[in-house]
């Protein structure tokens, strides 16, 4: 009996701490993830950092004489109409894409958070659009809205809204249109999804209790509704914000930023500096703005979550 | 009082019921209209497709497109990429990806906040934003015009995505599980690749989807880190019918089916898990 308490005599092993034990046992599964995303994400973005105070070039790359001249790039992108007209550009797209694709997702999600039948086989087939790849969806885009075969205008001008054929992607003033109606396409189900999940924790006995107390449809939407949803509003928003401020593949394959820059954005801006035109400094002062861009939402979206977590 | 009202409430729903279907399908049938019409065009003659009359049907359906793209040796070479881009960055991502989702699922590791945090914010750093750096890091380090470029690249976005979803799929495993795995004397290894994976196998195979479509689909990485044409995936040659002959639309469209059929299909087979997942990955309940 006395034998349990004793020390064992034969095999004397530096003993742990089974918490802390656990701990680096943890630490093992999570380390090469953590490492591996430091490396290949922070390193860059802290390469890019440097990269957009220096004037780097394809011959000073080569060379190894690139200096640091300071805030010259952003003075020269600031200065520059092209860079403005494409800061405004991302802004609308992002402003009209964010409008359109928040208000028929939500639209879609009070449908979808019904219960009936069809509700998620549809609901799942819809994110087919927000899944498949985005050259394609550009692509698609492309065809619908040509000018003289293209599905718009044939529909607009038999409903009798046109009564000629819209240059849709030839003229700067229409461009930007088709280009946010084919990333709303994409941006809907994933808006409808995660406003369907969040209606969805909505508990159904405050809507009845709502409704015995004679609440009008519009003032459950209002009062009950409305606030409920007010994380996953922010978040889809906010989320919404961060996938189209960085916009490239669309525009890319859809216009190549196109007719004439009208719809040129950040990141197809930050490509052709550093891609077609070999400024490399460039491309990553334009691409810090778009980062600090991305930033600024990021860490009120970050707070949320963490808000959530505790 | 609610009991004598049931037998009305149900014919109720039952009639809200079929005005909320037939909505829906209306709805399913305008939205996914795009995809009908991808289908459609693929099928049309080039007398069709280049006619000023527009049709939505094809009138003498024909597969010559789909043969045009079949019959290319280019294009396998394309899809063999795609194939190995996709399949490499979902092995990386998973390999990296899981055990880390493991660790910050059901340890209390130190630092957790901060690098939960650091899976977070990469998941706002977009191609956009790393092309410039990492091109000219990957240059230095010779690994342009390889497979790991592309792959390295597309593996950063997707390993933090794994993290984020896995992580509430780990921690919903009941933990009388790993004490059960211990006793009968499991080491961590053991009792993560024999217990805790075949555990969330409905959460491994969406990640293994979602990671490979995430290759699948990349255009930016592919067609920047790798200008040789037969390195190129599928997504970065999809314009190649644009100049030769004016635009081949129902090539282009049977092009961009082929493309599309790897999301169709996985929809088909694990609609819900990866509507779960996805919902799991964009926030956290």
């Amino acid at each position: 009996m006395w034998g349990c308490l004793q020390a064992p005599k034969g095999r004397r092993r530096i003993s742990i701490p089974i918490a802390t034990k656990m701990k680096l046992e943890g630490l093992l599964f999570v380390l090469p993830g953590f490492l591996y995303t430091v490396i290949v994400l922070g390193y860059p973005l802290v390469y890019n950092i440097l990269l957009s105070f220096q004037n780097m070039d394809v011959r000073s790359f080569v060379r190894g004489t690139s200096m640091f001249i300071g805030l010259a790039n952003f003075k020269a992108l600031f200065s520059n109409p092209t860079f403005q007209l494409v800061l405004k550009n991302t802004l609308v797209f992002t402003i009209g894409s964010l409008v359109f694709q928040f208000t028929i997702g939500f639209a879609l999600a009070l449908l979808f958070a019904k219960r009936f039948r069809l509700a998620g086989p549809i609901r799942g087939s819809l994110l087919i659009a927000y899944m498949m790849p985005m050259s394609v969806t550009a692509m698609l885009g492309k065809n619908i809205f040509g000018v003289s075969a293209g599905l718009i205008n044939d529909l607009l001008l038999k409903i009798g809204l046109i009564h000629r054929p819209v240059e849709w992607l030839v003229s700067t003033s229409t461009a930007m249109i088709a280009v946010v109606a084919m990333n709303c396409w994409v941006g809907i189900p994933f808006n409808m999804l995660i406003l369907t999940s969040g209606l969805t924790n909505i508990s159904e006995s405050i809507y009845d209790s709502a409704a015995v107390d004679g609440a009008t449809a519009w003032q459950r939407f209002r009062y009950i509704t409305l606030p409920l949803m007010r994380p996953a509003i922010l978040a889809v928003l906010m989320l919404g914000f961060i996938y189209t401020f960085k916009a490239f593949d669309l525009m890319f394959v859809m216009t190549a930023g196109g007719p004439l820059n009208a719809t040129d954005v950040l990141g197809t801006y930050a490509y052709q500096l550093s891609f077609t035109k070999h400024q490399f400094s460039m491309g990553a002062a334009t691409g810090m703005i778009l980062f600090c861009c991305l930033l600024v939402v990021g860490l009120f979206y970050l707070r949320l979550i963490a808000a959530e977590e505790d | 009082m609610k009991m004598r009202f049931r037998n009305m409430l149900g014919s109720r729903e039952a009639r809200g019921n079929a005005f909320y279907n037939i909505i829906s399908v209306i709805i399913a049938v305008i939205f996914l209209f795009p995809i009908y019409w991808l289908l459609m065009m693929s099928f049309k003659s080039d007398a069709e497709i280049f006619s000023p009359i527009l049709t939505y049907f094809p009138h003498d359906f024909t597969l010559e497109p789909w043969l045009l793209n079949i019959q290319d040796k280019e294009f396998f070479m394309s899809l063999r990429n795609s194939c190995i881009i996709a399949t490499m960055s979902m092995c990386l991502s998973m390999i990296i990806g899981i055990p880390a989702a493991y660790g910050m699922g059901r340890y209390k590791v130190p630092g957790k906040r901060v690098m939960l945090l650091a899976f977070l914010v990469s998941q706002m750093l977009p191609p956009s934003l790393m092309l410039t750096p990492m091109y000219l890091i990957f240059n230095k380090m010779g690994l342009l015009g390889t497979f790991w470029a592309p792959v390295v690249a597309i593996s950063s976005g997707s390993i933090p995505f794994i993290v984020v979803i896995l992580r509430s799929y780990f921690n919903s495993i009941p933990r009388s599980l790993d004490d059960a795995a211990r006793i009968d004397g499991c080491n961590a290894l053991q009792s993560f690749f024999r217990i805790m994976i075949p555990a969330i196998k409905t959460g491994i195979i969406t990640v293994a989807v979602i990671s490979f479509l995430g290759g699948w689909n990349d255009l930016a990485y592919s067609m920047t880190f790798n200008v040789m044409p037969e390195m190129r995936p599928l997504t970065a040659n999809i314009y190649k019918f644009q100049s030769k002959y004016g635009t081949r639309w129902n090539a282009i469209m049977a092009y961009g089916a082929i493309l599309v059929a790897p999301v169709v299909l996985a929809f088909i087979f694990l609609q819900k898990h990866i509507v779960g997942g996805l919902t799991a990955g964009a926030v956290k309940e």
